[in-house]
């Protein structure tokens, strides 16, 4: 019987439309936010831009053009600079009669580097388009250099002795593991696959929580419920209602993962360092199912309560509201948690069991919390699960078949001793 | 008979907080008939029968259902139609029939073929790949019909089943039950509207604030009851009829009133009494309808 019940629940989700775009549309979405601006910039040609270079100094512009070497996708030099040499009193007159040139089209950019550039540093970027501010940041980078090293060899230095003297240190993090040995480890993109997990985890708890109270009040409501308890006892009813979209939402997860693992593949094949570089433990999956199944079971629980006391959509809605407000807490600190996984805040919340699958979920990634905290923290999960699956075992007997008004909570414990 | 009773109610008792809806109430019902279960709204008639069910379970006092004690029910041998009727909004025709054969113990094939069958008779084949929802309300009750008896039961509870019905729809119903009754099985069902009740009902119980009132055969309940009475029709003033001697009670249905009359009255002497200062239209020696009866019993307190 458990097993139809199943079948039925599981059959009609995955059939239903929201699950379908959920499902399906939500990765292509999201591939296409990523892949999006590679694939243009294979298929639209960037702009060159055209560059005027107006030198005083009769020095840094030569050197300043040979160094423009950017290219752009199609192989085409990003700049197509020209040198103005205008040294002492020509200075003036040149960069104005380029200036007009960029006002009248025929050029992008005007750079304009006087003499006193050595003294003061200041030059000029003349252009009708400021929104490209990483053009300009590009150009100061290669005058800067260049600017530099003329500094320094007019006080008579070794330039090539001053670049190797002034290396700068990079500090190279590894993290030691549970198991003792010792991992590099890229810290940022792992900062950034936990938060998408436990956002996934967090999403997923609330979505198939609520799937289920709108399931119940769907069965009450459409007056289905009686039919069915004359053929299947409310405790197989409910627990195939649970399994069946539990077993949806996991069918959703291994989609995504999927679709995930062939996103990373593709952006690692098309060398977009951004995804290339995401590189998720194969255990990262494991806790994910593992903290998505312990969490569903406790969710489930607190949603079959809500819908097995409301009458009406509003009702429901309202109850919904309620309960999923402190759900939001481990979204709110996840940064804090990230970045402190073994501090105070971080324990205290995976001992309560409601939070304990997101923040979990979060420390075991990131780092390896104490033993003890992980046992303590699943074992107050498990006892939980326990006490609200008979808790609301009981309610959803009495609750189906009650209408109208939204029982108090004092009603709802007597429920609860009734159903003993 | 001897076989056991399909439906054995001994000193039932439910309560909801302060209110007894079910108040000791002792039933019997023969097996491979069709049992009427009456009483006005809110006499106790859905909480019987739902513990009939075991959807919810008495306070007090034993149910036996074919035979066995209600907590060792064998819900695939049960059919039951409730009062509040309602399917799966979304879910397709076939899915749904063929879900709720499956709960009822049926192979999944199995389910799927009796569906399609019942589809076909009550004349919905093309509605199978549809949503429930896209139905006509006609169309619902029969697919609900359809749910109640897709696994062939051996004993099928409806709650107030006609309740809501066209003329049409109520046919398609009655079908349903003679049929059953023709092949051995039982039916059981509640009602508030007596003309089914006379029509189809071999036993009944009449319930009223959670006791049993009257239980028997149709025929018994008349002969204890109808002690004669006389339908008449006529113009003018009649209230004087109320106050002769012969005259026990009168119900006024409108057009026509029944006269029931005191224990040795005979009928003539209501005719002498009336002629003259009524006219009358019709005067027919009638036994008492189960409406009347229903009426009588349960008017009075």
């Amino acid at each position: 019987m458990t097993l139809h019940v199943i079948r039925r629940e599981y059959v009609e989700i995955v059939r239903r439309k929201s699950f379908v775009i959920g499902t399906i549309v939500a990765p292509l979405l999201m591939a296409t936010f990523f892949l999006a601006p590679v694939l243009l910039s294979f298929f639209v040609p960037s702009q060159q831009f055209h560059l005027a270079v107006v030198d005083q100094t009769g020095e840094v512009g030569a050197a300043f053009v040979a160094a423009l070497k950017d290219t752009l996708a199609d192989g085409r030099a990003k700049y197509a600079a020209t040198l103005v040499p205008a040294t002492g009193g020509r200075y003036e007159g040149a960069r104005e009669e380029t200036v007009a040139g960029v006002r009248e089209g025929a050029l992008d950019i005007v750079v304009a580097i006087p003499a006193t550039v050595f003294d003061d540093g200041g030059a000029s970027y003349i252009t009708k388009e400021v929104r490209n501010f990483q053009i300009l940041e590009d150009l100061e980078n290669v005058l800067t250099d260049i600017v530099m090293r003329r500094r320094l060899a007019r006080e008579g230095v070794d330039t090539e002795r001053v670049a190797s003297l002034t290396t700068p240190v990079r500090l190279e993090m590894s993290q030691i593991t549970a198991k003792g040995g010792v991992e590099k480890k890229d810290f940022l993109t792992e900062w950034a696959v936990v938060f998408v997990f436990v956002m996934i985890l967090y999403a997923s708890l609330l979505t198939w929580g609520i799937t289920i109270s709108r399931g119940i009040l769907e069965e009450k409501s459409s007056r289905v419920i009686e039919v069915l308890l004359s053929s299947v006892r409310p405790r197989q009813l409910l627990f195939g209602k649970v399994i069946g979209i539990g077993l949806a939402g996991l069918t959703q997860f291994a989609v995504w993962s999927l679709a995930g693992i062939a996103l990373t593949g593709m952006g690692g094949a098309m060398a977009l360092s951004a995804l290339s570089s995401v590189d998720i433990p194969p255990v990262v999956w494991l806790y994910f199912v593992g903290f998505f199944l312990l969490g569903f079971l406790l969710y489930a629980s607190i949603f079959t309560v809500v819908g097995s006391i409301c009458s009406n959509e509003q009702d429901a809605q309202q109850l919904q509201g309620i309960v999923t407000l402190p759900m939001i807490i481990p979204i709110l600190t996840l940064m804090l948690i990230i970045q402190n996984p073994n501090g105070p805040i971080a324990v205290a919340l995976s001992f309560i069991p409601l939070f304990t699958p997101m923040i979990m979920m979060a420390r075991v990634v990131i780092v390896a919390p104490p033993l003890w905290q992980v046992l303590l923290s699943l074992a107050l999960l498990a006892a939980s699960i326990h006490l609200a699956i008979s808790f609301s075992a009981r309610v959803f007997r009495v609750g189906i078949l009650m209408y109208g008004k939204r029982p108090s909570l004092r009603e709802v414990i007597r429920w609860y001793r009734v159903a003993g | 008979m001897s076989a056991a009773p399909a439906v054995e109610l001994t000193g039932v008792v439910k309560r909801f907080g302060d209110t007894t809806a079910v108040d000791g109430v002792s039933l019997s019902v023969p097996p491979g008939s069709i049992f009427g279960l009456l009483g006005p709204n809110g006499a106790g008639k859905t909480s019987a029968i739902r513990m009939m069910l075991q959807i919810t379970l008495p306070d007090e006092g034993t149910i036996r259902v074919l035979g066995d004690p209600v907590e060792r029910l064998r819900t695939d041998r049960i059919g039951y139609l409730p009062e509040e009727r309602g399917l799966y909004k979304k879910m397709r025709v076939g899915d749904l029939l063929t879900f709720f054969g499956e709960i009822k113990g049926l192979r999944r094939s199995d389910a799927r073929e009796r569906a399609l069958a019942w589809l076909e008779r009550l004349g919905l084949a093309e509605t199978v790949a549809k949503k429930t929802e896209e139905l006509s309300k006609g169309m619902q009750q029969k697919v609900q019909f359809i749910t109640t008896v897709i696994h062939e039961p051996d004993l099928i509870i409806l709650d107030e089943p006609f309740s809501g019905l066209d003329p049409v729809n109520t046919n398609v119903l009655k079908d349903i039950i003679l049929e059953y009754r023709r092949r051995g099985h039982t039916v059981v069902f509640s009602t508030h509207m007596m003309e089914q009740v006379e029509k189809l009902c071999e036993h009944i119980c009449l319930i009223d604030r959670g006791r049993v009132v009257l239980e028997g055969t149709l025929a018994s309940v008349k002969a204890r009851y109808g002690r004669g009475g006389v339908s008449l029709r006529f113009d003018g003033d009649g209230s004087f009829l109320r106050d002769l001697p012969a005259v026990e009670s009168l119900m006024d249905h409108g057009n026509e009133v029944f006269v029931r009359l005191r224990d040795g009255a005979r009928p003539e002497e209501l005719l002498e009494a009336a002629r003259g200062r009524v006219t009358i239209r019709k005067f027919e020696v009638a036994e008492p309808s189960i409406h009347d009866i229903f009426l009588e019993l349960v008017g009075k307190g």
